[in-house]
């Protein structure tokens, strides 16, 4: 499986405060790799530096083989990046900010008109395509943002908390999203906070704690490394950060 | 009364942690230099009514009635700037504040909640007003050598004249608040006060208050007196307050007040009148304005915008932000007032031009036109600096929350900032060559000052824009819900100190060489070798000067930006 993403050394410092501290790690093509974590743990600013929202202090991201450093714009060029708040331009319609998104990656007019309304579609969106993005609630515009992140086919998806503001539909119609995208050679690495999802959708997990990788690997391998039998992720996790915290 | 002053208390809190935080230093120090501007321009006030108010003195019979006059028709000036202040207040704090949820879920009656608004809209709306109103009464005062009971009687005066103005302000907008469509009535509202001063600002000008100074300009003496001497409307509050003054002036303290008690008397029923029928209508209009609807983009023209066609050729990171930053700002109606008043500015500055009695000084006309004409310049370059402070300083902190889109965006910042450059560029500089030309063909200038003026123009737009945004990428606020206010912050002041600098500096680069043709023309010499070798040396670094004004600040800005995308 050829790596898609690749974090050697990652680390980010806000003054004195170590965020994330020598991060390493791979995702496969194709692969849904979750991140999981306490609140502060550094979940949000691994996502912003691989997203290039925010430069690390200190080590390398390659996005498909791409600097994140070197080559910022090709790399973006093949991330869908999907934040946890959904902020957008509110006096832009929908429709129009699908189509700010596609001018941005260059996606061609004939191939725009067909996808967008194929996403404004899945994300019963379309009826409401012409109006004000103010006029959204949190879901519809959480929707939007999902839908522009993969108009362009990104190589790479990167969400930080997908299921935030959506409804049981919506957490399930971009569950079986993500599934598909991934079933195509899509590589999705998203951090969440709910476990359920993470047990639900992700084919390996991340543990980060105090900015640090404590543990990967699937359900069954973190179980191992928990040396816990039969346990859900939930008890996984409070065993893993708690010895953490201990050790 | 203690509940009005507990709703009250959150805003002195917030206000004195700010203070005791020391995060707002750049902004105390930015409002100590603004205090300082508005200070000098306060003390230029009184100096301007002090002289204008010592030379009416000095006219036999007409000198008091103008002197009355002019107080008559500032004091009309300054209620229709306090409602106009008002209603912008009203709407702010009684329907689109955010604290308005939680301020409604409390356990207070309505009516205490109205009174706590109505305390803050006075307050802030009247304050400069009352600011910048001293200094003319300080001159009535000091001219008229008054006593103590002109000055108490400003006092008693001034608060009533205040409180009626902004409570006739709220009850406007209570009465119009529960039929304004839900979820226009920023924009409509907003609309609407602008249109109302705009109209009594072009009405105050095109009055020409200038003419009643000038008895010539009336058929006869009769007609003149007859103008002068029209009475005030006796039912209106600047009637009272206008009556109180003159009998304060003149030492009558009956009249004094009786005209002072009106006004109490009047503010007091209007206020127990506005908090009487807030009852049912305040909670009726803010119901509306909490709905939300499906708000499509308001105007057909503005949803097709068929005149952004040509953008569509642009490459696409290019249209993609030019036609965001297009639609977002045709479409943000709080952003039209200042649109109409920036046309109506215009207006009366043209106007103003065209007025000019240059036939009447006593140099040589040619001289004068030309003179204004090169002064002009440097006015026309003032006003771009003004507009780009409002528009191009806050370019990059209108992104707000939706920043990440720019930072996630595959563009570099160099890209980024010179698409912004352009969007604003463009307009603005047509604008600058707009208002030069006019002016210039308004003054019928000669061939060389005109070719000067858009040269000139030319080379110094790019330099006030780029500074713009160079400190509005070095100062950005992204969590600021007005991001035209940030113009207020240390950034903005700075920005208005290196523009006006710049273009001070230019000017006067210019001034020499310009001065040295017109002369050497009108006594029909040529210029000596000296002379030309310092024409060429004083333009080439003006031409230099607009070169780093526009470079160095973009190769700033790009830097600051990249750093910035490295949060």
């Amino acid at each position: 499986m050829t790596n898609v993403i690749e974090l050697k050394n990652l680390t980010k410092l806000y003054g004195s405060l170590r965020a994330v501290h020598q991060l390493n790690l791979t995702v496969g093509e194709g692969e849904i790799f979750g991140f999981i974590g306490p609140n502060g743990a550094g979940k949000t600013t691994t996502i912003r530096m691989m997203g290039g929202v925010i430069l690390p202090t200190q080590g390398e991201i390659l996005i498909d083989g791409i600097s994140m450093a070197a080559e910022p714009v090709e790399a973006k060029m093949r991330i869908g990046f999907i934040p946890d708040r959904p902020f957008l331009y509110e006096k832009l319609t929908g429709m129009e900010f699908l189509k700010f998104t596609a001018d941005l990656f260059h996606v061609e007019k004939g191939l725009f008109e067909e996808k967008s309304e194929e996403i404004l579609k899945l994300f019963s969106l379309l009826d409401r395509a012409d109006e004000l993005i103010e006029s959204y609630s949190h879901g519809m515009k959480q929707r939007l943002i999902i839908g522009a992140a993969i108009l362009h086919d990104p190589r790479v998806i990167i969400v930080d908390e997908p299921m935030v503001g959506l409804d049981p539909a919506g957490i399930r119609l971009v569950k079986d999203l993500f599934r598909r995208l991934a079933g195509k050679g899509t590589t999705l690495f998203l951090s969440t906070h709910s476990l359920e999802v993470a047990e639900d959708l992700c084919h390996r997990i991340g543990i980060i704690h105090r900015g640090s990788l404590i543990a990967t690997g699937s359900i069954d391998e973190l179980r191992q490394l928990a040396r816990v039998q039969e346990s859900d992720l939930e008890a996984l996790f409070l065993k893993l950060t708690e010895e953490e915290v201990s050790s | 009364m203690r509940d009005v002053l507990t709703l009250l208390r959150p805003r002195f809190l917030a206000m004195k942690n700010r203070m005791a935080s020391g995060q707002q230093r750049d902004r105390m120090l930015a409002r100590l230099c603004y205090g300082l501007v508005g200070f000098v321009f306060w003390a230029g006030l009184f100096a301007l009514f002090y002289r204008v108010l010592k030379y009416f003195k000095n006219v036999e019979v007409f000198g008091d009635l103008l002197a009355f006059k002019l107080l008559a028709m500032a004091l009309i000036a300054f209620f229709s700037l306090l409602m106009f202040s008002g209603i912008l207040t009203a709407l702010s704090k009684f329907y689109l504040s955010r604290d308005l949820p939680l301020v409604h879920s409390l356990p207070v009656p309505s009516e205490k909640i109205f009174l706590a608004r109505w305390l803050e809209t006075s307050v802030d709306s009247s304050w400069m007003v009352i600011a910048y109103s001293l200094p003319l009464f300080l001159a009535y005062g000091v001219v008229y050598k008054a006593g103590v009971l002109f000055y108490t009687t400003l006092f008693l005066n001034i608060l009533p004249f205040c409180l009626i103005a902004t409570t006739f302000s709220i009850l406007l907008v209570l009465a119009f608040a529960p039929i304004l469509p839900a979820g226009r009535m920023r924009s409509l509202s907003f609309v609407l006060g602008v249109l109302i001063f705009l109209l009594l600002l072009i009405s105050f000008r095109l009055m020409r208050p200038e003419k009643f100074v000038n008895p010539e300009s009336f058929a006869t003496l009769l007609v003149y007196f007859k103008d002068m001497e029209m009475a005030n409307e006796p039912c209106l509050p600047t009637t009272w307050f206008f009556d109180s003054i003159r009998a304060a002036l003149s030492g009558a303290v009956g009249k004094t007040f009786f005209h002072t008690a009106l006004s109490w008397s009047f503010c007091g029923s209007l206020i127990y009148l506005a908090t009487w029928v807030s009852g049912p209508l305040y909670l009726k209009g803010l119901s509306r304005t909490q709905m939300v609807q499906g708000k499509r983009p308001g105007f057909s023209v503005l949803r097709r915008l068929p005149w952004l066609g040509p953008l569509q050729w642009l490459p696409g990171p290019v249209r993609a932000f030019a036609l965001k930053d297009i639609k977002t700002f045709l479409r943000d109606q709080t952003q039209w007032p200042q649109i109409f008043l920036l046309a109506a500015l215009i207006v009366l500055y043209l106007y103003n031009f065209s007025v000019l009695p240059l036939e009447k000084a006593p140099a040589q006309i040619v001289y004068l036109q030309n003179l204004f004409s090169f002064l002009n310049m440097g006015l026309a370059a003032f006003v771009l600096t003004a507009v780009s402070a409002r528009f191009v300083f806050p370019a990059i902190s209108i992104e707000g929350g939706a920043f990440w889109i720019v930072k996630s965006a595959p563009l570099s910042a160099g890209s980024y900032l010179r698409i912004k450059f352009f969007i604003y560029f463009v307009p603005l500089f047509l604008l600058s060559e707009l208002l030069i030309t006019a002016t210039n063909v308004l003054l019928r200038v000669t061939p060389f000052m005109m070719t000067l003026s858009v040269t000139t123009m030319l080379f110094l737009s790019p330099g006030v824009v780029a500074l713009a945004l160079c400190l509005g990428t070095l100062y950005p606020d992204f969590s600021s819900e007005n991001p035209a206010q940030t113009v207020t912050s240390l950034g903005g002041l700075i920005y208005m100190t290196l523009c006006s600098g710049f273009i001070a500096s230019v000017i006067a680069l210019e001034a020499g060489p310009v001065y040295t043709i017109f002369m050497v023309g009108l006594r029909g010499v040529s210029l000596s070798m000296a002379q030309w070798i310092w024409l060429v040396g004083s333009f080439s670094a003006a031409v230099i000067l607009c070169v780093m004004a526009f470079a160095i600040p973009m190769r700033i800005a790009i830097r600051s930006l990249d750093e910035k995308l490295g949060g």
